[in-house]
């Protein structure tokens, strides 16, 4: 059995296809949200909720609808997508396809980000045709890219973000000899998850300082 | 040489301000699905021309999802070498300009490039893309120099192996039979002869790694 994730704007058509083209389908789960202060569109999203709702109960289906608290914010709707992902994947579930042709564009996006980090197979319906474009990207887990000792190197400049962190003091604190760590730190560097900065009180010294899209890449419960 | 390019079109001028105010850049380039003029672009335009700068408008395929991706990694992939230089260039993409599709397909296309990226829509957010985490880090050449050359075609056997040369015949079934484990690579018996031909991944990979090329 699998589940179905989706974002839903206005348009029940640019969802309902997945549900019909995918096999055992025992659950969808789907995104919606509309700018609270624009009546018309607060009132579309929620005819477009409860007709694939309607439809689910009518298939069988469970439905969970998700209402986004800012659809606009594109930060906050990828760790939300990213967190409910992992949510199943940790239950044993199979995600078959995650739909992101409907909602605002910053959910769409941010449900295509969470897709690509996640590795879960993604779906574009053609906006006249119906058609259903699967999305042929590779794979990847891309926190899986990360070597255990640098994903442990994140955690710590996580848990002290905004503070002065030299490489010395950063091998102290994680336990390591210093040159490890320095190997290490270049290969972050390398990959665009950290940079090295000079350090405020003292030019000779430089602090290593985590990217914020790191926390994209790792999401809330990592 | 950094180049701050970024999907567009008529009222993305803030999300392009916001853009130009937080990254530094040396040129700007707009993506754009067809040519137009108007307000917006016009704003960028004269802001651009106070520092003596023009706005490169660069008008990407419209016609589908994958087709966009194509257009907009072949842009990336252009601007990413100065071939009066030739050197390399340095790209940040704002993806929050432009239609949904069009942001989508930026996006998809800064992940199979590994572009810097960032959505730039009231704040900035630079987005998790990973160096080194692309197909074109991924495979050997000998498995990238296979899969361009089958690319969307279903070939004999033999002739991918004659294709293959100077590699000889040993390092090109090894090839095949690990992009085969990888499932990238499928292959069927007709007539006596054993045909190959890349699975959807591998077309991608195939696509992924010819773009990749001068990133």
């Amino acid at each position: 059995m699998a589940i179905v994730f989706g974002t839903l704007g206005y348009r029940p058509k640019s969802l309902i296809p997945t549900l019909r083209s995918t096999k055992n389908v025992e659950k969808l789960v789907f995104y919606c949200g509309a700018d609270r202060s624009e009546k018309e569109a607060v009132e579309k999203v929620a005819e477009a909720r409860k007709e694939v709702l309607d439809y689910c109960a009518q298939m069988g289906i469970a439905a969970d609808a998700i209402d986004l608290p800012d659809p606009f914010d594109f930060k906050g709707v990828s760790l939300r997508i990213r967190a409910d992902i992992r949510r199943y994947k940790k239950q044993g579930k199979t995600i078959a396809v995650f739909n992101i042709a409907g909602g605002t564009r910053p959910t769409s996006s941010a449900a295509l980000l969470a897709c690509i980090l996640e590795g879960i197979p993604t779906m574009y319906i053609h906006d006249i045709t119906y058609e259903e474009i699967p999305l042929p990207f590779l794979r990847i887990e891309y926190s899986q890219v990360l070597s255990g000792e640098e994903k442990a190197i994140l955690k710590v400049l996580r848990a002290n973000r905004g503070k002065d962190i030299t490489e010395v003091e950063l091998a102290a604190m994680i336990k390591k000899h210093k040159a490890t760590v320095n190997h290490h730190i270049k290969n972050l560097v390398a990959k665009g998850a950290v940079r090295l900065d000079r350090h405020p009180q003292d030019s000779r010294k430089r602090v290593v300082r985590i990217e914020e899209s790191t926390d994209l890449l790792f999401g809330d419960d990592e | 040489m950094r180049t701050l390019v970024s999907t567009f079109t008529e009222g993305d001028d803030d999300k392009v301000l916001l853009a130009m105010r937080h990254l530094p850049y040396d040129g700007l380039v707009l993506l754009v699905v067809e040519d137009f003029e108007g307000p917006s672009l016009n704003r960028i335009r004269k802001l651009e021309g106070l520092s003596g700068h023009t706005v490169d408008i660069r008008t990407v395929e419209a016609d589908g999802f994958m087709p966009m991706v194509d257009s907009i990694s072949e842009e990336l992939s252009a601007l990413s070498f100065d071939k009066l230089k030739g050197s390399r260039n340095e790209i940040l993409l704002n993806i929050s300009g432009g239609s949904k599709i069009m942001g989508d397909a930026a996006l998809l296309a800064a992940f199979r490039l590994g572009i810097e990226a960032y959505h730039c829509d009231e704040v900035v957010i630079k987005l998790p893309v990973l160096k080194g985490a692309t197909a074109k880090d991924r495979f050997t050449e000998l498995q990238v120099r296979l899969m361009g050359i089958l690319a969307d075609e279903e070939m004999p056997l033999g002739e991918v192996i004659k294709s293959m040369q100077p590699n000889n015949k040993a390092s090109a079934e090894r090839t095949i039979r690990e992009l085969k484990k990888q499932g990238l690579l499928k292959s069927r018996a007709k007539d006596g002869k054993v045909l190959l031909t890349l699975s959807i991944e591998g077309r991608e990979v195939a696509r992924a790694t010819r773009f990749s090329r001068r990133t």
